[in-house]
């Protein structure tokens, strides 16, 4: 009986803290995804949401580091050029293979990242956030000098970068050279799917293991998880490196793929600002949000805001800058007026409906008087 | 052998000299309390003993072993627990991973199993502090009551041999007052070996758990003995009520 | 070559102890680190440019002579980003206080809103230009007049502030806030108000700080895109002064001053570049070695 109770009061908990998304609807979004290029084959959608993927990846990463440790951010884009810049240089320069260069960009990217935390994590305040603001705009500045500007190629930037799935290997395999391209981009959103759902679930894991509850226990109050025994440093030090293990990875390979890694596209404050953006879409804190606010923000980019340029009014010029100013605009507003984002506010009407049907007696018991404290407030 | 030795322990801000040459021991198996009036160095001593402030000058030993100016979790991991006198629980986290987070990870064992014997460890602990029926809730709904007794639990969770309480009573009305010196006592049974420092300024409810106390009185020690002792001693009075006694 | 360096860097640094009172000011008193207050710096210099010669146009036939008209602009800018930065501040940061993250995650967007505003609404550039021409020689170093002007009325105001803040009865305010801000709320401290005050001074120290710059040093052109520079600057001086010291602030405007001129003196060639990474390596460099600053009282715990 207590074994019987203790299992349910662990996943009932585990539902209950960590937000978690009812493993069907991941398994059918992941389904979904799978069928989308043959049930909808539009080149189009495809890459819609194949970008989609790359910035909800991107943004998990970043979730897993302000959202459950506290720490601050506001460079991501640092971890994410580091990644592609270093693919790129080595890729382009040396020549050498991607299942080379990968590993290597994401071991520079942890290594910036354990450089940078070691200073700021001894200290609470905003230090991490200016640094890594600062530091990719600089990293620009320096890869323009005369003496780098070879390697890395300035403003232009580096290219080309190897294909990860090269072509010549659908050609080999006796496609027709048209049939070989469709193929590539096919093989090319397959293995974007199923790296962005692998990264977001190892994220997701990691969030939500011991080690994740600690780093909720740091942003939550750090003197307290002192006073627990906890090593604050390491892991705020672990949270950075594993955020910036997966921005890089997901830079480098967003490196092969875009071919050409240049500042505007990996270093930019406007590279650093999508995370935020995504993240408060979606739901801070939650990892799996961002792939929703991912959704919400490529749905508002393409389908909304690029169709009302097309309304005579306001059509003009600056177009560009208006969509950047109304994100900006959207994300103070959410911050101010609905900080959990729209992901949780799903999984919380959820977990209405599941709690009130699953847990026992006892667990209903829990519940009521949960509710009525609630209630009282 | 003494389970805490602290020798001249001093410390200063800038001029203000908040603890001044404090020496006393604490021995296995102990209750003892520190008390003294507001702005006497109590939260400052404690401060000094876990790690959260380095002295200007003395030592601290635990168990033989000098552990002054350690960093607040290395000396957590030694076999020294304290809470905290504003309670400071894991808003986000529901009350039984609060309790978690203390309890040390075994290196090796199996997650599952780790999982499954810690969540009993604390649920156990939840139920000792009467807090068992409240461990799914966010810890930021719980009431300041059970904030207070859910801090002695996660303090209890990292398995000290010196549990150091700031304060527990502060705020709790006498039915939460009773509530915990019984738990403060019970605990005392279960584990006669663990050495327990209460700082308090409520003497009522430590005279009766206490079975020495130490005063302090502008950071000095000025008296250390029984507690009947203390009740007696002139100086004591004095500080409490005044000179003009 | 060192001539050159005390005086330019004495000049850049009257600026920055402009540049960084404000920020350090509304961080003491209300603990929002505003990373806004570079993009308050760039909006400054070209509503002041724009301001120019629409007073111009109307004080013009008035009379009114043109050594007034750049005066007139300087305090109507200040006064009106005051307003819109204490407003900004009323809509945007006062809902969210105390949430370390909230906060900087909508002053940067506050910051980045502000810059699409300006490339909206001015373009790429506007040209500030200074207020008073010609030049004098200093120890053999040929000085603008617009530079003595900006550096004589930047460490006028600074000193303006400062006794303003230590000893009017708002000041006094502010420190008991700064202080406490329960306490202060119990003593009967509007901080609500205050801190929009704050806000105002701040912003528009900031924007004052921007027409200087641009006018004096930054060769008469305002770009929507120079806001991150004046925002590292500053709080790479308020962290090495130290956390609420103006002491400090004074101390640490001058010595990062002189440590862009000696290394730009150094670097001739690449200097830019190494030059605008100098307030990000102090930073770090002070974390590493005092993370509470020069001047800063005991790092809190909390």
């Amino acid at each position: 009986m207590i074994t019987a109770y203790l299992k349910r009061a662990y996943s009932s908990f585990a539902a209950h803290v960590f937000d978690v998304p009812p493993r069907l609807l991941a398994f059918l979004l992941f389904v979904l995804h799978l069928v989308l290029p043959v049930a909808k084959p539009d080149p189009f959608i495809q890459l819609t949401v194949f970008d989609i993927f790359f910035l909800a990846a991107f943004a998990a990463s970043w979730d897993l580091l302000v959202g459950r440790s506290g720490q601050i951010s506001l460079g991501h884009a640092l971890f994410f050029g580091i990644g592609g810049y270093t693919t790129g240089i080595l890729s382009v320069n040396l020549g050498l293979a991607p299942w080379i260069t990968i590993p290597l960009a994401v071991l520079v990217g942890v290594s910036a990242s354990l450089l940078i935390g070691l200073p700021c994590s001894r200290v609470k305040g905003p230090y991490l956030a200016l640094v890594t603001m600062a530091l990719p705009l600089i990293l620009v500045q320096l890869f323009k000098l005369d003496l780098l500007l070879p390697i890395t190629g300035g403003e232009a930037g580096v290219g080309i970068l190897l294909p990860i799935i090269p072509s010549a290997f659908f050609r080999m395999l006796g496609f027709g050279s048209r049939d070989a391209i469709r193929a590539v981009a096919l093989a090319t959103y397959y293995f974007a799917l199923f790296l962005v759902f692998a990264a977001s679930v190892i994220l997701y894991k990691i969030a939500n293991s011991k080690t994740g509850m600690v780093f909720v226990s740091i942003l939550d109050d750090e003197l307290a998880s002192k006073a627990c025994g906890i090593n604050v440093t390491r892991y705020k030090l672990m949270a950075l490196a594993i955020s910036s293990l997966f921005a890089a990875l997901i830079g480098a390979i967003r490196g092969h793929f875009a071919t050409i890694v240049s500042p505007g596209r990996f270093l930019d404050l406007t590279v650093s600002f999508a995370p935020v953006m995504v993240a408060f879409l979606g739901g801070i804190g939650t990892i799996y949000g961002p792939l929703i606010g991912a959704y919400i923000y490529y749905t508002l980019d393409r389908f909304v805001l690029q169709k009302m340029t097309q309304i005579p009014f306001l059509a003009f010029t600056d177009w560009e800058h208006v969509r950047f100013l109304i994100f900006a605009v959207i994300v103070i507003v959410l911050v101010i007026k609905w900080p959990r984002g729209i992901a949780r506010f799903v999984t919380d009407k959820l977990h209405d409906l599941e709690e009130a049907r699953d847990l026992d007696e006892r667990g209903k018991w829990i519940w009521k008087t949960y509710k009525k404290r609630k209630k009282k407030e | 052998m003494h389970l805490l030795e602290v020798n001249n322990l001093t410390k200063r801000f800038g001029g203000l000299i908040a603890v001044n040459n404090v020496s006393f021991n604490i021995n296995e198996g102990e209750i003892v309390g520190i008390i003294g009036p507001n702005g006497a160095g109590k939260t400052t001593l404690f401060n000094l003993i876990s790690g959260f402030l380095k002295p200007t000058s003395g030592t601290v030993k635990f168990k033989d072993e000098n552990i002054t100016g350690l960093a607040p979790h290395k000396i957590v991991n030694k076999g020294i627990a304290r809470t905290f006198q504003v309670v400071r629980p894991f808003r986000h986290l529901p009350v039984i991973a609060n309790v978690m987070i203390s309890m040390k990870s075994p290196r090796g064992a199996r997650k599952i199993e780790w999982l499954k014997t810690h969540e009993r460890k604390a649920l156990d602990l939840l139920e000792d502090v009467g807090l068992s029926e409240l461990m799914l809730e966010p810890a930021e709904n719980v009431g300041h009551g059970d904030l207070k007794r859910l801090e002695m639990a996660r303090a209890l969770a990292t398995e000290p041999d010196l549990l150091m309480l700031d304060e527990p009573f502060g705020g709790l009305n006498p039915l939460e007052t009773d509530f915990l010196t019984k738990s403060i006592l019970r605990m005392h049974l279960d584990e006669p070996s663990r050495g327990i420092v209460i700082v308090e300024h409520k003497l009522y409810a430590l005279m009766k758990i206490a079975q020495r106390v130490v005063v302090l009185h502008q950071g000095e020690k000025i008296a250390d003995g029984k507690p009947e002792e203390i009740a007696k001693n002139k100086r004591v009075i004095e500080v409490y009520m005044g000179k003009e006694m | 070559m060192i001539e050159n360096i005390l005086i330019n860097g004495a000049i850049l640094g009257g600026l920055y102890a402009l540049l960084a009172f404000g920020f350090t000011l509304i961080y003491g008193v209300s603990g929002v680190v505003n990373l806004a207050h570079g993009a308050f710096f760039m909006i400054g210099a070209f509503i002041f440019s724009a301001l120019g010669p629409f007073l111009l146009s109307i004080l013009g036939p008035l009379g009114v002579t043109s050594t007034v008209i750049p005066l007139l602009a300087l305090i109507l800018a200040a006064i009106f980003v005051g307003i819109a930065g204490s407003i900004v501040y009323r809509l945007t940061i006062h809902p969210i206080l105390g949430d370390e993250v909230a906060i900087m995650v909508v002053t940067i967007s506050v910051a980045l809103i502000i810059q699409q505003l300006v490339l909206i609404g001015f373009g790429f550039s506007a040209p500030v230009t200074p207020f008073v021409s010609g030049s004098i020689k200093i120890i053999g170093v040929s000085v603008t007049y617009m530079k003595i002007l900006a550096f004589v009325l930047s460490l006028g105001l600074f000193v303006g502030l400062w006794a303003f803040i230590n000893y009017s009865k708002i000041g006094a305010a502010m420190r008991a806030v700064s202080q406490d801000h329960e306490v202060a709320m119990l003593m009967g401290v509007n901080t609500e108000t205050l801190y929009m005050l704050t806000m105002a001074i701040s912003t528009a120290f900031a924007t004052l700080a921007g027409v200087f710059f641009t006018s004096a040093l930054l060769a008469g052109q305002a770009v929507p895109h120079m806001w991150l520079e004046p925002l590292w600057a500053s709080f790479a001086i308020v962290v090495l002064g130290g956390l609420g010291s103006i002491k400090g602030t004074l101390v640490g405007a001058f010595i990062i001053a002189y440590v862009e001129h000696l290394v730009a003196a150094v670097f001739v060639s690449q200097g830019g570049v190494i030059v605008r990474a100098i307030p990000i390596a102090t930073m770090v460099l002070i974390l590493l070695v005092r993370p509470k600053g020069l001047f800063g009282k005991r790092i809190e715990m909390e």
